[in-house]
């Protein structure tokens, strides 16, 4: 063991190896030269194209005027609805002007009243299943009689007999 | 000897940062590769083998730098590196010859006899030619112990190995040697 170590020490780490002039230079160039973009390294890239660029106000605000439009569109379209859908809330009170034509007779009878089709009146009582006839005497037809009223056209009415 | 230069942190954070990593790596290819070299040539004893393996090991390192955390010394993980190349250019070799263990000690002995890139010192290649008839792994242990002077729990750390068991390990090896160096002369 003694004699190994005194060869060890008379080496002193020294391993005689030598290499071309210049290499270690000459590869850290050419190596560094070399290496080709990685993942990691293009990762940089991407991170950095997804910060965010300087926006002025408009663009700041922008997506909530959008946001504040859109919720104003919808309130009226249901606020519309609702009217639709129940009338008592438009009330007389809060229309002054529709209240003054309801109460005015001369005006329903001859704007709202008269508007009524009487052939719709016939086809409605038809359908809801009252006797046409039995009515027919006490009804008041303006223009038209009963039978004009409810009677088919006669080639109709031949084709429908003759099936 | 090319000593390993120190733990550099502000290094070793650049090599994380993908903006700095290209730059610093170069730094680290400087800084690293003559004794990255060292380590393999006295593993495979050729300079052009030696060559191509550090490039080989600075490829790999550079292709994994994005799993390099820093838990580990930037040193032994180069260290690793450079190794695994050596033992695996050692078996490609063992394979394409078809030698045996005993006949790689042979070959490398023959290897180290043909070596242009000497300086002359005939006893600095005697125990070169002592170092090539151990086994790899005590040959593993006896360079880094040796001619890079590194301490055992940084060799355990990049052989996987106990500290006691690299004690041995060096121990024997120079038994083996003091026998080589008795037998030669």
């Amino acid at each position: 063991m003694k004699a190994g170590n005194d060869i060890l020490k008379q080496v002193a780490r020294h391993d005689g190896m030598t290499v071309p002039d210049g290499y270690f230079a000459d590869f850290a160039a050419r190596m560094a030269a070399s290496l080709e973009p990685t993942d990691f390294e293009k990762s940089a890239d991407s991170v950095a194209a997804s910060q965010p660029r300087h926006k002025n106000i408009w663009q700041r605000i922008r997506p909530y005027a959008y946001m504040a439009a859109m919720f104003a569109g919808v309130w009226c379209m249901l606020k519309m609805f609702t009217m639709i859908s129940d009338p008592s809330q438009i009330s007389l009170e809060s229309n002054p002007t529709l209240a003054d034509a309801l109460t005015n007779e001369v005006f329903v009878n001859e704007y709202i009243l008269d508007d009524i089709d009487q052939y719709d009146i016939l086809d409605e009582l038809y359908e809801e299943g009252y006797d046409i006839d039995a009515l027919a005497d006490s009804m008041m037809i303006y223009d038209q009689t009963y039978d004009s009223a409810v009677a088919l056209p006669a080639d109709l009415h031949n084709t429908t007999l003759m099936q | 000897m090319a000593e390993f230069p120190g733990e550099n942190p502000q290094l070793t954070e650049r090599l994380r940062d993908p903006k700095q990593c290209r730059a610093a790596f170069a730094e680290v290819i400087a800084s690293y590769s003559e004794p990255l070299y060292r380590q393999i040539r006295r593993m495979v004893q050729n300079h052009d083998d030696a060559n191509d393996l550090l490039q080989n090991t600075f490829m790999k390192a550079w292709q994994n730098l994005e799993n390099f955390r820093g838990e580990a010394k930037l040193s032994t993980w180069l260290y690793k590196i450079a190794i695994n190349e050596s033992i695996s250019h050692l078996e490609r070799e063992r394979r394409r010859l078809t030698l045996s263990l005993d006949d790689e000690q042979s070959h490398l002995a023959h290897t180290i006899e043909a070596d242009e890139h000497i300086d002359g010192d005939a006893l600095a290649q005697r125990l070169r030619r002592a170092v090539a008839t151990l086994p790899e792994k005590q040959r593993l242990v006896f360079n880094m112990k040796y001619y890079d002077d590194m301490k055992y729990e940084d060799i355990s750390e990049i052989l996987g190995t106990s500290v006691g068991a690299l004690k041995a390990s060096y121990h024997v090896a120079i038994k083996k040697i003091e026998q080589f160096f008795s037998n030669t002369d």
